[in-house]
């Protein structure tokens, strides 16, 4: 799946789905790619499903949302049944193993359904600030939308200002991302 | 003449949001001057202005309300700055009272609208529902000239020539964008406009230029109060009568496969971008679908359109709203008699697959 890509992502606020979303498309950007990536929001100043759409492709983008995505990846309950309908029969469903009681809600009709352990992950090897940028990794991983290297220099381009008070985050970060990338890989999509 | 320090040289690609896109092209544009009152979508139009104008020798007014802000804007372009505003929903509603003095007054405001939904405040990310208030807004009569965008390089390029055509032809204008515009990043060029041929129309002061009245210089008399029927008429049928006669030239939208069309896609802004990717696809699949894009919602391609409805079996009309685009069109084509329907989604986006969907379903 390496040319282009839809990709739903949805997560309660604060779990800084709209930070990966921002962060992929200037990625695929700067590798010259078409991307295009627009943010739901309401009136909410915190708290809420925040969705993120994402299309990456060779050729122009038209509209900012699709009907159905490559990719969905739901981080909470209710993310779930937010973006259910944007899975299709080719669509890959990723949401995170950790929740319970949600296998009655995740869509029958998706091409696969995955559930990656990233905030477990993200809790006890690595640092739950990074859990983001694990299911970056996931997105990456599934959809191979932009190399690890660029991915690695956006991550940079956001971040750098911090890494430079403190080293160990971009260690961190960059382990976070190759973690995300291999949980889906395990998965052998 | 107010010389503004450029903030581009020749031209660059970048990605960002449509807010930013806005902000880069009225300092582009050499706008000296915004007015503003926050509302969501299009508040970061003004903190990215705000941010540049220091840098840019550029100036900002934070007013009370909207109404200031129409207003302020008012005064600024009879100061002789070039001079804008942006608004969404509610805050369009409350700058049709400005807007409608600038259209008596014949006063080349700029305002950008980012639509969101309604009625009331409802939604703050997107919609087609502003365009009937838009064009037609206020106690007047629609002497405006509005420019639907349907994404980053529109909302570069028409904010600049908004202020040309606003200064040229001194009627109100508006880039009518939308919440997702406002909100999404994508690629766009941005650029000096000299770079690319383009010179602005200088601004000129309405008042208080030097000389005494009536002496050195015609006094000024700018109206927006009459006393007699009659003496407003005339001025309404002399304006209408300019702006009738400039429309021709201003009139701009954008059309594909709509010499054979048996079905041709309407609509404008960002669901166009729906609407064009459904007429490939469907070319593809043998289907014959044309596609046509009023650029300039205000005043309307009417007669473009109408020749290429007269050829087509049957018209879509695509639009976030329900059925304001259509008016418009039915308006335009009276005596026409290919069939219209309609797509109306009021508030919600429109994707390729559905607009695929409906042509279908048509056949």
């Amino acid at each position: 799946m390496a040319k282009g890509a839809r990709i739903a992502l949805a997560g309660e606020g604060g779990q800084g789905v709209q930070s990966v979303a921002e962060i992929i498309t200037e990625a695929a950007y700067e590798e010259g790619r078409e991307a295009l990536y627009i943010p739901n929001f309401g009136v909410e100043q915190r708290g809420g499903v925040s969705v993120a759409y994402v299309q990456i492709s060779d050729e122009p983008i038209g509209s900012p949302k699709f009907k159905t995505a490559d990719i969905v990846i739901a981080l909470s309950p209710r993310a779930i049944e937010r973006t259910k309908k944007y899975v299709g029969n080719e669509t890959i469903f990723v949401y995170d193993a950790d929740m319970e009681g949600v296998e009655e809600s995740l869509p029958d009709n998706a091409a696969k359904v995955l559930a990656i352990p990233a905030i477990r992950i993200a809790k006890e090897e690595l640092h739950p600030r990074v859990f983001n940028v694990v299911i970056m990794g996931a997105v990456i991983g599934a959809t191979g939308v932009v190399s690890l290297e660029r991915a690695k220099q956006a991550i940079e381009k956001k971040l750098g200002y911090k890494f430079e008070k403190d080293p160990s985050l971009r260690e961190m970060n960059f382990k976070a991302l190759e973690y995300g990338m291999r949980l889906v890989k395990e998965k052998e999509l | 003449m107010f010389m503004a320090p450029k903030p581009i040289e020749g031209e660059k690609r970048v990605f960002m949001t449509g807010n930013e896109v806005v902000a880069w092209a009225a300092t582009a544009a050499g706008a000296e001057i915004m007015y503003g009152y926050p509302i969501t979508p299009q508040n970061e139009i003004m903190h990215y202005w705000t941010r540049m104008a220091p840098k840019y020798g550029r100036k900002f007014l934070q007013t009370e309300d909207e109404i200031s802000a129409g207003f302020t804007t008012v005064g600024g372009v009879l100061a002789g700055k070039r001079a804008f505003t942006a608004t969404a929903g509610p805050g369009n509603t409350l700058m049709q009272e400005p807007m409608s003095m600038a259209e008596m007054m014949r006063l080349p405001t700029v305002l950008v609208v980012t639509q969101r939904g309604g009625p009331s405040t409802a939604t703050v990310i997107y919609s087609q529902q502003e365009l009937t208030m838009t064009c037609f807004g206020g106690n007047g009569e629609g002497m405006r000239i509005v420019y639907s965008t349907s994404g980053h390089q529109d909302l570069y390029d028409y904010t600049i020539k908004a202020f040309n055509t606003a200064w040229k032809y001194r009627f109100p204008t508006f880039v009518l964008g939308d919440g997702y515009q406002s909100k999404m990043r994508e690629p766009v060029t941005i650029y000096d406009p000299e770079a690319r041929n383009i010179s602005m129309v200088p601004a000129e002061a309405y008042m208080g230029n030097p000389g005494t009245p009536g002496v050195d210089r015609d006094p000024v008399h700018l109206r927006n109060t009459y006393n007699m029927e009659e003496e407003l008429l005339k001025v309404i049928n002399d304006n209408m009568a300019t702006y009738e006669s400039i429309a021709p030239e201003i009139v701009e939208y954008q059309e594909e496969e709509v010499e054979d069309a048996e079905v041709l896609l309407i609509s404008h802004g960002i669901v166009s971008r729906a609407a064009q990717g459904a007429m490939k696809l469907l070319r593809e699949e043998g289907f014959k679908v044309g596609y046509f894009r009023p650029i300039t919602v205000r005043p309307f391609p009417a007669e473009q359109l109408r020749e290429r409805a007269e050829k087509a079996k049957c018209l879509l009309v695509i639009e976030s709203a329900y059925g304001q685009l259509k008016r418009i069109v039915t308006d335009s084509l009276y005596g026409c008699t290919t069939t219209i329907k309609s797509y109306m989604k009021p508030g919600e986006s429109v994707t390729v697959e559905e607009v695929v969907e409906k042509v279908r379903s048509l056949y």
